[in-house]
């Protein structure tokens, strides 16, 4: 009961009613904390599990990709110098939104396409059908790439509220456990 | 037949098809592709390959090993070779080795016209051409503007210059895409390459000639093939297709009407050759494509050429075979590096 946190008052009827009304208000904003706290703590829980399957699930699609570049070289021949010399303009690009959790907001990344195929003729007379394949194979690549930056992107964003807010409640436990 | 090329072939080409004859008999054979496949590492498949002819290509090379460095090797060794052969040869030999080169020679053309056009560095495209495709004018291509100054300047010296004109006039050289323009000039080429073998007449004329008629037809299919779908019309598949092969004129119009896969194989199989290399064709995942199937026919017919003798067909099919066994070993070596062994065994095999 001693101790730094001891608050002067001058004992008056009015000063109980003040001092309930501050208590309640002080109960409710601890409480509101730990909502803040607990929402934050789920949708990060959510995204570390997200993380974690799709890191998994790009190791596969990777190699798989990796792999039917090999298999498209194999047929068609050396072409990535006709492929890097013909780049003009992204045929997938992304789109950042905002989400909010909490208060908190979190950027969001969206792929869309636009414009044609330029490379639609390579391979047309060796290989098409692996080009065709190589292409499906890394497209799938970045669309998971594009979800994986996503979510990592929100985790920091995450992360220090989630600290903060924690912090704000623990602390406000403290006070309240003491008064 | 009183043709008689064994009378008078080997007094200029006798020393050169016997050496091509040594070169064919050092092909790796079933057992070494066992072996090869039976590697757990990129250093094994260096081991391997020095008990073959291929000794102590790596030799010089730093760690690590890649595949792609495999690769540049036995490239350099294939060209060394047939640098040799080309330069001991006479004519009309050296003109058949100007056609065989002229191939790659349209691949390196397409490559810095692209490249100057975008103002690219002229050495660095240098360096990605194929070795074998060298013609002297190559540095002189960052001079030009826009593709009818590149042909008038420096093209025009080339052995390329007569597909050129078959192809277009200049004015329309500047808008064609640059795929078209590539099969446009294969087409030209396998055509004139077709003319002369047939003119040169004898054993020749009867290896070569189905050889590239071959060529020209699978060319005519594949081409069919991966036009489905894309914005490429009718008129312009048709425009593409080589006319020296069995399929001209009415399978090359029956073709060019095609609309999938299936209306293709009906007109393969109104030929008597065609029709069992479609029916060996997986349908989708897991069989054999159509391309691997075309693969293994064009090997078969390299390796029968060595069948007969006093004719260049050998020079043309030790390059083809060679080629194929360096994309193989290419294949091999990728599967083993990337650690993805299920297939493994889908090289071509040669021998």
């Amino acid at each position: 009961m001693s101790g730094k946190d001891r608050i002067e008052i001058f004992p008056s009827r009015m000063a109980q009613t003040i001092m309930k009304a501050r208590l309640k208000g002080a109960q409710t904003g601890r409480n509101l904390l730990k909502k803040k706290s607990d929402a934050l703590t789920l949708r990060f829980r959510q995204i570390l599990k997200k993380i974690i399957e799709t890191k998994m699930l790009m190791g596969e699609v990777m190699r798989e990709a990796a792999f039917s570049l090999a298999e498209a070289k194999f047929t068609a021949g050396d072409f990535s110098t006709t492929v890097i010399q013909n780049v003009n303009k992204a045929q997938v690009k992304i789109r950042a939104k905002k989400d909010n959790v909490a208060g908190v907001t979190l950027p969001v990344f969206e792929h869309y396409h636009e414009g044609t195929d330029s490379y639609e003729l390579t391979g047309l007379a060796r290989g098409g059908e692996q080009l065709a394949k190589l292409k499906r194979n890394y497209a799938k690549a970045v669309e998971l790439l594009v979800e994986l930056a996503s979510l990592q992107s929100s985790f920091p964003g995450l992360n220090v509220p989630l600290l903060i807010s924690s912090q704000s409640w623990m602390r406000g436990s403290e006070k309240s456990s003491i008064g | 037949m009183l043709e008689g090329a064994e009378f008078y072939f080997n007094v200029d080409h006798g020393y050169l098809e016997g050496l091509v004859r040594g070169c064919k008999a050092s092909l790796l054979t079933q057992q070494d592709y066992i072996n090869l496949v039976q590697c757990e590492t990129l250093e094994d498949v260096k081991i391997h390959l020095q008990t073959t002819d291929y000794g102590n290509f790596l030799a010089n090379e730093t760690n690590p090993l890649t595949v792609s460095k495999i690769d540049t090797e036995m490239r350099k060794k294939l060209c060394r070779e047939f640098e040799y052969f080309r330069n001991h040869s006479l004519e009309p030999l050296s003109t058949f080795f100007t056609y065989m080169t002229c191939s790659y020679m349209i691949d390196n053309v397409i490559l810095l016209m692209n490249g100057a056009l975008q103002k690219k560095s002229v050495k660095e495209i240098l360096v990605k051409c194929h070795p074998l495709g060298r013609f002297t004018e190559m540095e002189a291509v960052n001079i030009a503007e826009t593709p009818s100054d590149l042909f008038n300047a420096v093209l025009v010296e080339t052995p390329l210059a007569p597909f050129f004109q078959d192809c277009m006039s200049e004015n329309t050289l500047d808008e064609l895409n640059i795929e078209l323009l590539r099969n446009k000039l294969y087409k030209s080429y396998l055509e004139a390459f077709y003319k002369f073998c047939k003119n040169h007449g004898d054993v020749t004329a009867e290896i070569m000639c189905p050889i590239l008629e071959f060529e020209a037809d699978r060319r005519a299919f594949i081409i069919t093939l991966n036009s489905f779908g894309t914005e490429l019309s009718k008129d312009d598949r048709e425009t593409l297709y080589p006319t020296c092969g069995k399929l001209y004129p009415e399978g090359l119009r029956l073709l060019a009407q095609a609309e999938d896969f299936d209306q293709m194989r009906r007109v393969a199989e109104h030929y008597g050759v065609y029709k069992p290399l479609f029916e060996a064709v997986g349908d989708g995942s897991g069989g054999k494509t159509l391309e691997d199937v075309f693969y293994e026919h064009e090997v078969q017919m390299n390796v029968l050429a060595f069948n007969r003798q006093f004719h260049y067909g050998v020079f043309y099919a030790y390059a083809k075979l060679k080629e194929q066994e360096m994309r193989n070993i290419v294949w091999i070596a990728e599967c083993i590096s990337q650690r993805h062994r299920t297939k493994i065994n889908s090289y071509i095999p040669i021998l």
